[in-house]
């Protein structure tokens, strides 16, 4: 029986090499994507998900993107802004020729529409217009927006693909919930089959920059017919799905089946690290609004342990308090010393005590969508149980954990994660609106410095003072540095390792 | 035998009747606003009230219950708040993975049960027989999920003669797709086997005893004609009831099966309904699966009366 | 009929000496007594804290220190074991007596009073055409996921198979010429039922009550493998499996001891509830 398999995978491969491999890295084939579900939707302005970001990028574009290097880089602008002196008007030349999918062509009415969406129902949106005075059509292609206040973080908002900055023709753009899957990207939606697939077909009438491709940026290639993502909610049938080679690409495995990947029929691939997970803290209300319970949280967490137990190996994980990687120009290790890996039980019992905690349960709200907040809680719970606390578990579904984030009455502590951000101001606890709540002075004043600094070199020392008030005010707790392991067919070629996978300028090549 | 036709079908509608209601009741008592669920959490109160509206909630419950019972009526089993598409639609998608899966899992448990029920009645008391109850006590002993997982490992993961799960992807074809279902239905055969086993037993017990039997014995018939002639075509009857029966009753382990082995069924499409908060689905897979059992239920009745005009209600 | 016209209070003390007779239903008894009684001294014998963390000693294999091996966080498989037993067992127990009390109340009325007898009847029906699974899911999704309304929705679920059971006996037993006797004496109505009905149903019960025991520890193991049942950090057989599942290559161990603990437990359930049948109700036990 095995032979049948192996039978069926040969005749895929014939089939594809028929249209791939006379001329190899050109135009042909179709590859199935599994994804972590069904996303909820396929609007990226109307969610955060990575999942809807990761399918969307394909049918809708940004005004800038990042490149290679997570730099910002031009996508439908045609060349990087011009800034005004003061660094409060923003000139945009945009691209021209560029036409929707449903043949109408981008003009600077179209962005500005797409823009005043994304200000009214984007979280990331909202978070800007607090400092965007006006954004404005100068010409057929060009576009103006003018600033209250200097903000560096702003191109990097509008290059970042979940929240997204989506330019849509203008008549789509006051759809709520949007109705018209309209982009200008590489591939448009040809059909989706909810909980089956959604399949993307090559627009024809793309209109690619010229160059070379640059991460996210530069030339978009597309040489592949199709792209399917299919949902594929239950990890251990991703993982069984890598393993007979059932997929093309296979996104978030976890990473304990590295093993099984390498011997099956797709390739392991690691991206190291990916990110952090981290335990957001209640600082609106309850029992997290006292900053002592805060730090003996802090103190009382043993991240070594609850990596472990999430990451099954220190292949995949790395004990790391600093909020960035060293692999990034952000990593510091300023006032991270409260950060211990084994944990410091006794410090946090002295914490406790001074605050005079009354043995009121300290509420995780939590959920099983990622197996690994799951035992980093529990783990966690042990030792904040250890020092003294008093823990209340409450496990519910993603979706509903989503929900009830929103209610600082509902939870003092929630599990999440996030991929390195480019530019730190993205990352959530930096939005006063965002569940945590966490508004103090000393934020304002290291956060509002940092996004005021325009020079990059000034805002990596910046930076550090951020970071040090995050350690002083313990708003999140960073458990550590995570890798993240995804699968990919031998013949599939031209996929850049990737937070967020994109399938322009992927190609099948002979095995 | 008209008369009887026609009773059975009022107690039909009337059971039909009390179904919807049930469902009814369940979804009223389900907390959460379903306008604050499909709106999501930045919502305002005025959005819910005006959806509240809308959807027909502040009608006064007898209006709201005649309101779905008639959309019902017309097949209209409302709108899937995650998916946006009908319910009816939504089932229908996944109707393929779980009817050929209950089709097989019957056919698998049929063959197993019928021969291994006729044969322990004929010895009845024997090694075999003996055996064969136990091993149909163990059979309904083990949780199917768990075995799935056994021989997922042993068939699948050990020797690779299966892929573990799925339904091979869009574009699968038809052989491939029934290749996926093979460990499913073994599984979830094995197990009901246990069901039609039993009954198989008792009903060919029922038979052999039976005057006609002993007369067709005495006649010198042989063995193999008076069991297979005349003691098993006269205990078919209730053994196609139970078989009936268990093909609805399938859709409960079909739940299981399918979340084991990744098929995109109608089962896997409940638990991610339940997951989802998606109401409404878990509404009309309620409906569906409960109606076709009083249908198949009034079938088998309807068998009865024609097959045997002494049967009367 | 014997044996439903046979006071219970003649047949008990027999009891035991008939099931000894019997060695499956004798098996079944012994085991799952010895299962009851390993989990309510399961403090005693448990060689660890149920939620004692060594994430160090994650995944190790059945041995000296670790009778069942360590699941993913490094907590002892066995301990665990007995701890979910507990779990299992007492859902298990509180779906029967949850289910009794509706079933033989609806299945008194029903068989008792003809009026009630065809809406019940009919309400019964339709229950019973929900499959299991899926209405205690529904269910369970309704009520919010939580032991308790584990408990009740599965007592739901089972309640209109008790009520069948009970409601059968009943409409015999209120033809029999000594409660005709009594109702024509001007026995209240309420003191019949419980004295010379409710007694005489006592069989039949039990032996269903065994069945349900059963089914309710597979049904709840079933909901909590799909998530939908006991919160995950409550231990019970079927969260155990639902946590085993993903380590199922590199250590099947976690999933294969709570799932002989459901098998061994179910099995001699159901042996026992055989043997109780056949001699508490041999009118039954020609039937499934």
């Amino acid at each position: 029986m095995k032979h049948y398999a192996l039978a069926f995978a040969t005749s895929i491969v014939a089939l594809m090499s028929a249209n791939g491999s006379a001329l190899a890295q050109t135009a042909g084939g179709v590859i199935d994507v599994a994804t972590i579900g069904e996303p909820p939707t396929l609007d990226p302005m109307a969610s955060t998900a990575d999942l809807v970001g990761i399918i969307t990028q394909h049918i809708y574009e940004t005004l800038y993107t990042f490149g290679a290097d997570w730099t910002v880089t031009p996508l439908l602008a045609a060349d990087m802004p011009t800034i005004s002196e003061d660094g409060l008007t923003y000139t945009i030349p945009l691209r021209t020729g560029v036409t929707f999918h449903d043949g109408s062509e981008m003009t600077s009415a179209d962005v500005v529409a797409s823009l005043d969406r994304w200000m009214r129902i984007a979280s990331r949106g909202k978070q800007t217009a607090e400092v965007i005075d006006g954004i404005a059509a100068t010409d057929e292609a060009t576009v103006t927006i003018t600033l209250k206040s200097p903000y560096a973080p702003l191109l990097s908002l509008l290059s970042l693909n979940n929240a997204a900055a989506i330019i849509i023709p203008e008549e789509n753009a006051d759809q709520d919930p949007l109705e018209s899957y309209v982009g200008t990207g590489p591939y448009r939606l040809e059909e989706r089959v909810p909980d089956q697939y959604i399949q993307l077909v090559r627009f024809e009438d793309y209109a690619s920059r010229d160059g070379e491709p640059n991460g996210y940026g530069g030339a978009r290639l597309q040489h592949l017919d199709e792209i399917r993502f299919v949902p594929v909610p239950d990890p251990n049938t991703r993982i069984e799905g890598a393993v007979a080679g059932q997929f093309a690409y296979v996104d978030q495995l976890p990473v304990e089946a590295y093993d099984r990947i390498a011997g099956g029929a797709t390739e392991p691939v690691v991206l190291a690290p990916f990110g952090w997970p981290v335990f957001v803290m209640n600082t609106q209300e309850g029992l997290n609004s006292d900053l002592r319970i805060r730090k003996a949280i802090q103190a009382a967490l043993a991240p070594e342990d609850m990596m472990l137990a999430a990451f099954g190996s220190e292949d995949f994980f790395s004990i790391d308090g600093a909020w960035y990687p060293d692999s990034y120009a952000w990593h510091t290790e300023v006032a991270t010393e409260p950060y211990k890996p084994m944990g410091d039980t006794e410090t946090a019992m002295a914490l406790l005590a001074e605050a005079g905690y009354d043995g009121s349960p300290l509420r995780i709200l939590t959920s099983r969508q990622y197996e690994y907040h799951y035992k980093m809680a529990q783990v966690a719970q042990a030792y904040l149980e250890a020092a003294g606390f008093k823990v209340q578990m409450d496990v519910v579904e993603w979706a509903t954990l989503t929900q009830n984030r929103a209610d600082p009455a509902l939870w003092d502590i929630y599990i999440t994660h996030s991929p390195f951000l480019p530019e730190p101001s993205l990352m959530g606890i930096m939005s006063d609106s965002s569940p945590g709540w966490w508004a103090t002075d000393a934020k304002h004043a290291a956060v509002e410095a940092f996004n005021a600094e325009s020079d990059p070199a000034k805002r990596v020392e910046l930076f550090a003072d951020v970071q040090k008030v995050i350690y002083e005010e313990v708003p999140a707790y960073k458990v550590g540095n995570f890798n993240a392991l995804a699968a990919q067919a031998p013949n599939l070629e031209g996929v850049a390792p990737a937070p967020w996978p994109y399938f322009w300028n992927a190609y099948l090549g002979d095995e | 035998m008209l008369r009887s036709a026609l009773n059975r079908l009022i107690g039909m509608a009337i059971v039909m009747f009390l179904v919807v209601t049930i469902v009814f009741v369940i979804v009223r008592v389900t907390p959460g606003d379903p306008a604050a669920v499909m709106l999501g959490p930045d919502a305002t109160a005025e959005d819910i009230a005006s959806l509240r509206e809308r959807l027909g909630l502040n009608a006064p419950i007898p209006v709201q219950f005649l309101t779905y019972f008639g959309g019902i009526l017309r097949g209209d089993f409302g709108q899937s708040i995650f998916l946006n598409i009908p319910v009816t639609h939504a089932l229908w998608l996944r109707a393929e993975p779980t009817f050929f899966l209950t089709v097989f899992a019957l056919a698998i448990a049929a063959a197993v049960a019928l021969p291994v029920g006729v044969l322990s009645a004929y010895w009845r008391g024997s090694a075999f027989d003996q055996a064969a109850t136990m091993l149909a006590m163990f059979a309904a002993s083990i949780p199917s999920f768990w075995l799935g997982l056994i021989f997922m490992q042993i068939f699948a993961v050990q020797l690779g003669w299966f892929d573990t799960s799925g339904y091979g992807g869009p574009g699968a074809s038809f052989a491939e797709r029934m290749h996926h279902l093979v460990l499913p239905a073994v599984t979830l055969g094995l197990i009901s086997s246990a069901l039609i086993t039993r009954f198989t037993r008792a009903a060919m017990l029922d038979v052999l005893n039976d005057d006609y039997v002993r007369t067709a014995r005495s006649k010198g018939m042989s063995e193999w004609r008076v069991v297979v002639r005349h003691a098993f075509k006269n205990a078919l009857i209730p053994i196609l009831t139970v078989i009936g029966l268990t093909a609805a009753l399938l859709i409960s382990g079909a739940i299981v099966t399918e979340t084991v082995f990744g098929l995109p069924g109608v089962g896997s499409l409940i638990v991610s309904a339940v997951l989802r908060r998606d109401y409404p689905v878990i509404q009309g897979a309620l409906l569906v699966v409960a109606g076709l059992y009083v249908l198949v239920n009034f079938v088998i009745d309807m068998l009865y009366l024609l097959v045997d005009p002494r049967v009367r209600y | 009929m014997a044996a439903v016209t046979t006071a219970p209070a003649r047949a008990e003390p027999n009891l035991l000496i008939r099931i000894a007779s019997r060695p499956t239903a004798l098996a079944g008894l012994i085991v799952v007594t010895v299962i009851i009684l390993l989990s309510v001294l399961a403090p005693l014998i448990a060689p660890y804290a149920p939620s004692q963390l060594a994430v160090r000693d994650r995944l190790q294999g059945p041995g000296m220190a670790h009778l069942m091996g360590t699941d993913e966080l490094g907590r002892d498989v066995f301990t665990r074991v007995l701890y979910s037993g507990r779990t299992s067992l007492t859902v298990g127990f509180a779906v029967v007596v949850f289910a009794s009390a509706i079933g033989v109340t609806l299945g008194l009325v029903a068989g008792f009073f003809r009026r009630f007898d065809a809406p019940v009847s009919r309400l019964i029906d339709a229950m019973m055409a929900f499959p299991d699974i899926l209405l205690a899911i529904a269910l369970v999704a309704a009520l919010g996921p939580s032991a308790a309304n584990v408990v009740i929705a599965l007592g739901i679920v089972y309640a209109p198979r008790l009520a069948r059971v009970v409601r059968a006996s009943t409409l015999v037993i209120r033809e029999l010429p000594y409660v005709e006797a009594a109702r024509a004496l001007g026995v209240p109505t309420p003191v019949i039922l419980v004295r010379h009905v409710l007694r005489n149903v006592v069989s039949p019960l039990l032996v269903q009550a065994t069945f349900i025991f059963a089914n309710a520890i597979l049904a709840e193991a079933g909901l909590s493998f799909l998530g939908v049942g006991i919160s995950p950090d409550i231990p019970t057989w079927g969260t155990m499996i639902s946590v085993g599942r993903q380590f199922l290559d590199q250590a099947p161990w976690i999933m294969w001891f709570p799932g002989g603990a459901i098998i061994l437990t179910v099995l001699s359930l159901q042996l026992l509830g055989d043997g109780l049948r056949d001699f508490l109700d041999p009118r039954l036990a020609k039937d499934v």
